[in-house]
């Protein structure tokens, strides 16, 4: 157990028999190496179940609105804690029910690409040691550079330590990275049909489980639009066609809200990578209306404001 | 003499492909200027189908995404100038709408040319043809689009 | 019934033979998983795999399937037919998903109601297994009347052994296809033996959980049961449990049409665990929230098929397990859950532990 881990609990108890919560959200140790569950402790006496690692990856902010009458305490990392903001200053959460309880965050591990470097071996133990991971089963041992398998979107993290927080628990970080969306830039490079054959040939295998909209704070529709049949706007099929629109009329609808949790990714169970989607809405609200989602309170998200001034570069001029 | 009946039949190739291009226009602003173009008969080339909307702000980016699923070559979409808004600002909201459908969309691998925004006032009946001509040399110049065909 | 020996060098002249006349599906790796395709040759494929992601039932239930399709020429109409279906062969099927063939056999051919689509490609269908000899460690097919080695469910079963393949057929099909294959050669009486023993020291080390059996009268009294609030709430209600599941068979029917006129009418999957699952045209919703969904999974797997059609819905394959994006603890592997956290020292909470305590009667 880490020290991060028993100040956790330590937190988590004390809110608990003081009542200043009714539920405290977490994580817990899942069914399988790499695997963190969501983990709702409502006694006291459980908080030992509460764990903090690599491991980490959903959103929890995800579960806040299906407990509309509770007072809630979260263990939030950082995009955890965005996630709360943001969906406060979308009105879908009283923040006077939440308590926000700070963590900081190394970034988590890619699950899939561990999976895939490791192939068809059963994985049965991870350990991360130093800058090293490593992952043990049967008859085979490797060790692994860490850095290689932390998520991309983690990399680029600005917020390991959620920047609204009403308790905060062990070291709060402070990021001091330059994020000059390198990544973006040199993807854009491509030509339209070299982008559209690399969305089409990682999109194919997705099999619609919805996974991806399921775990992501911002997507709370109660009717998404591919489920709409009154009119039917887009297929349901699992035919490339229909995959692409889906992923990118639901990257539309994040823009400006997406918290870059990158927990659509982690979800998938078929190792889609959609992180590029999320750093693309990410440079786009960022860099058009200099807007961060789930940093503050009172900003408005970009698609419920406007300004005389907005750029219109794009607009056709006659000649 | 080779060369030349070359360029002849790509010439006469690329005149059998007309673009089909689907346009939403307000009601307020652009589809009267859409009407004063006809009215002062302006000329602008017939590949255009008009779909009237009570304000850009109206536009779905549903739309947009629909018309190139079902096979359109190109979307024009025309609204009031900013500050001459029917509805006060239904287009400032249209306008972020459609800057971030436009950069996602070419982010993956949509081609700009199909994509074409402008605004057009009711007097502006010359600006339309103007636009429209623009929008036609645009989609054109990227051919037909075959992005979201089905393969059965 | 045959047993004879193939060497690993031969499989890739047995599927050359079997290629003359039937389509051949094996596990390929595509971007690190394993997926049943058409193959044209062996060495597409990986028979040393653990098991596929998506569970071979793909081949004979595709995620898309066209039931028929339509061209439209003025007023006239004309409906265009599935084509009749190839013989296929899938080779390398696990066992347990073999045996998910014949869970999805009843189902699509219950009472008057028969799927065409499904049957007639299970007819034409032969089934090549492969037995595990590693299985992992989320595997309880012996708990649910299988077995890493059950040759029960499929035609002819190979078994790595040394540089060979112990093969032996089970049914006719299977008989007729090793008949044809005049370069195997006779397995002697000590390595089938030896072969034997191995099996059964394999099957010996997946654990067993002793209660399934009962589950469904357990089952018929937890209804009500605060569990379900408890399994459904982590859960994500997404439609991996499901889809990835081989026994899983539940559809959705769309039209699609192009502007030229033509369309076609498909089945895609689909499962209980949307809230769409259960919308009925009139507006009203069944099953609105995730407790009842979360329950319908288990109780359709436990209680209702072992009803209908006297068999446990589930073949142990573990993939709810593995794949479950949450890991969701109380339901993980729904019935196993306290298994699989047994084998990874994971304490459960003392309120699901007791609350689970009712199911799982005896742990390992
Ligand atoms: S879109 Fe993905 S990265 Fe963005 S908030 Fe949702 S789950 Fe997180
Ligand atoms: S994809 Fe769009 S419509 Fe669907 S849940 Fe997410 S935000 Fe809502
Ligand atoms: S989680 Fe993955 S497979 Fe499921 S719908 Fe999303 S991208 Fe597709
Ligand atoms: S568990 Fe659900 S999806 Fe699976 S077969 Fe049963 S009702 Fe269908
Ligand atoms: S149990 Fe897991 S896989 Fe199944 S619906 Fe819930 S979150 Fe998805």
């Amino acid at each position: 157990m880490s020290d991060l881990e028993s100040s956790i609990r330590e937190t988590a108890k004390n809110l608990l028999t003081e009542g200043k919560v009714d539920l405290i959200l977490g994580y817990e140790k899942g069914a399988l190496p790499l695997r963190a569950a969501p983990c709702f402790i409502t006694d006291p006496t459980d908080v030992d179940r509460l764990v903090f690692d690599y491991s980490c990856d959903l959103n929890l902010a995800k579960f806040l609105r299906e407990h509309p009458e509770k007072k809630l305490g979260i263990i939030s990392k950082g995009c955890v804690g965005r996630g709360v903001i943001h969906l406060v200053v979308e009105n879908q959460l009283n923040k006077e029910n939440i308590t926000i309880i700070g963590i900081p965050c190394q970034g988590v591990i890619n699950r899939s690409r561990v999976i895939r470097k490791i192939g068809e071996r059963e994985i049965l133990e991870v350990k991360v040691e130093n800058d090293k991971l490593l992952v043990k089963g049967k008859d085979f041992e490797e060790s692994l550079p860490l850095d290689d398998y932390i998520n991309n979107l983690c990399k680029t993290c600005h917020y390991k330590s959620p920047p609204v927080a009403d308790i905060t628990v062990g070291e709060a970080t402070a990021s001091s990275l330059q994020d000059n969306f390198e990544d973006i830039t040199s993807f854009e490079s491509k030509t339209p049909g070299e982008k559209m054959e690399y969305f089409k040939d990682e999109l194919n295998r997705c099999i619609r489980c919805y996974a991806c909209r399921e775990a992501c704070p911002v997507c709370y529709c109660s009717l998404c639009f591919i489920d709409q049949n009154k009119p039917v706007w887009f297929g349901k099929t699992a035919d490339i066609t229909d995959n692409f629109i889906f992923h990118m009329i639901r990257a539309l609808h994040v823009a400006g809200r997406c918290v870059s949790c990158g927990a659509c990714s982690s979800v998938c169970p078929m190792g889609i990578d959609l992180n590029l989607l999320n750093r693309k809405v990410e440079q786009i609200v960022k860099e058009r209306y200099n807007f961060e989602s789930g940093i503050s309170l009172e900003t408005p998200p970009p698609m419920g404001a406007h300004k005389f001034e907005d750029g219109q570069e794009f607009m056709i001029e006659e000649d | 003499m080779v060369e030349e009946t070359k360029q002849a039949a790509k010439g006469e190739a690329s005149e059998e492909w007309k673009p089909k291009i689907i346009a939403f226009l307000c009601n307020w602003c652009s589809y009267a200027g859409a009407d004063l173009a006809g009215v002062s008969r302006v000329q602008y080339p017939p590949n255009i189908r008009i779909v009237r909307v009570p304000c850009s702000g109206r536009i779905n980016p549903f739309f947009i995404i629909k018309s190139l699923s079902a096979g359109w070559d190109g979307i024009l979409v025309s609204g009031c100038h900013p500050g001459d808004c029917h509805y006060i600002s239904g287009n400032y909201v249209a306008r972020r709408r459609f800057a971030i459908l436009r950069d996602l969309l070419i982010f993956m691998g949509v081609q700009p040319e199909r994509l074409n925004f402008t605004w057009v006032s009711a007097a502006e009946g010359e600006r339309f043809g103007k636009v429209v001509k623009k929008t036609v040399e645009n989609v054109k110049s990227v051919g037909p689009n075959k992005m979201f065909e089905k393969d059965w | 019934m045959m047993q004879k020996m193939i060497s690993k060098d031969k499989i890739s002249k047995f599927i050359s033979v079997l290629q003359k006349e039937y389509k051949i599906f094996g596990p390929v790796r595509e971007k690190g998983d394993i997926v049943f395709k058409e193959v044209q040759s062996a060495d597409e494929m990986d028979l040393d795999y653990l098991n596929s992601k998506i569970p071979p039932k793909s081949v004979l239930f595709p995620m898309v399937d066209t039931l028929f399709s339509y061209k439209k020429d003025g007023e006239k109409v004309e409906i265009i037919e599935n084509k009749p279906y190839n013989k296929v062969v899938i080779f390398g099927i696990r066992p347990c998903d073999a045996q998910s063939f014949y869970l999805l056999h009843n189902f699509f051919n219950f009472g008057k109601f028969k799927d065409p689509n499904f049957l007639d490609r299970l007819l034409n269908t032969v089934l090549i297994g492969i037995g595990c000899l590693n299985p992992r460690n989320t595997c309880f097919c012996t708990s649910v009347n299988g077995g890493p080695f059950n040759s029960e469910h499929v035609d002819i079963l190979l078994t790595k052994f040394k540089e060979n393949y112990f093969i032996a057929s089970s049914t006719d099909d299977g008989d007729v296809i090793l008949k044809k294959m005049d370069f195997l050669s006779d397995a002697k009486d000590s390595d089938v033996k030896e072969i034997e023993e191995m099996q059964k020291k394999v099957e010996s080390s997946i654990k067993i959980i002793e209660d399934l059996e009962d589950l469904h009268k357990i089952l018929d009294n937890m209804y009500e049961d605060p569990l379900w609030e408890e399994c459904a709430l982590g859960c994500l209600g997404c439609g991996t449990c499901s889809y990835l599941c081989p026994t899983c068979h539940c559809f959705d029917v769309v039209d699609e049409n192009k502007p030229d006129g033509s369309g076609r009418r498909v089945r895609i999957w689909d499962t209980c665990q949307f809230p769409l699952f259960t919308l009925e045209t009139s507006g009203h919703n069944p099953r609105t929230n995730k407790i009842q969904r979360a329950r319908q999974r288990i109780y359709h797997k436990f209680n209702y098929y072992p009803k209908n059609y006297n068999l446990i819905g589930c073949v142990g394959c573990g993939r709810c397990i593995l794949y479950c994006p949450v890991s969701n603890a109380a339901r993980v592997g729904e019935h196993i859950g306290p298994l699989a956290w047994k084998s990874m020292n994971f304490i459960p909470s003392a309120a699901i532990a007791s609350r689970l305590g009712v199911l799982f009667l005896s742990l390992p």
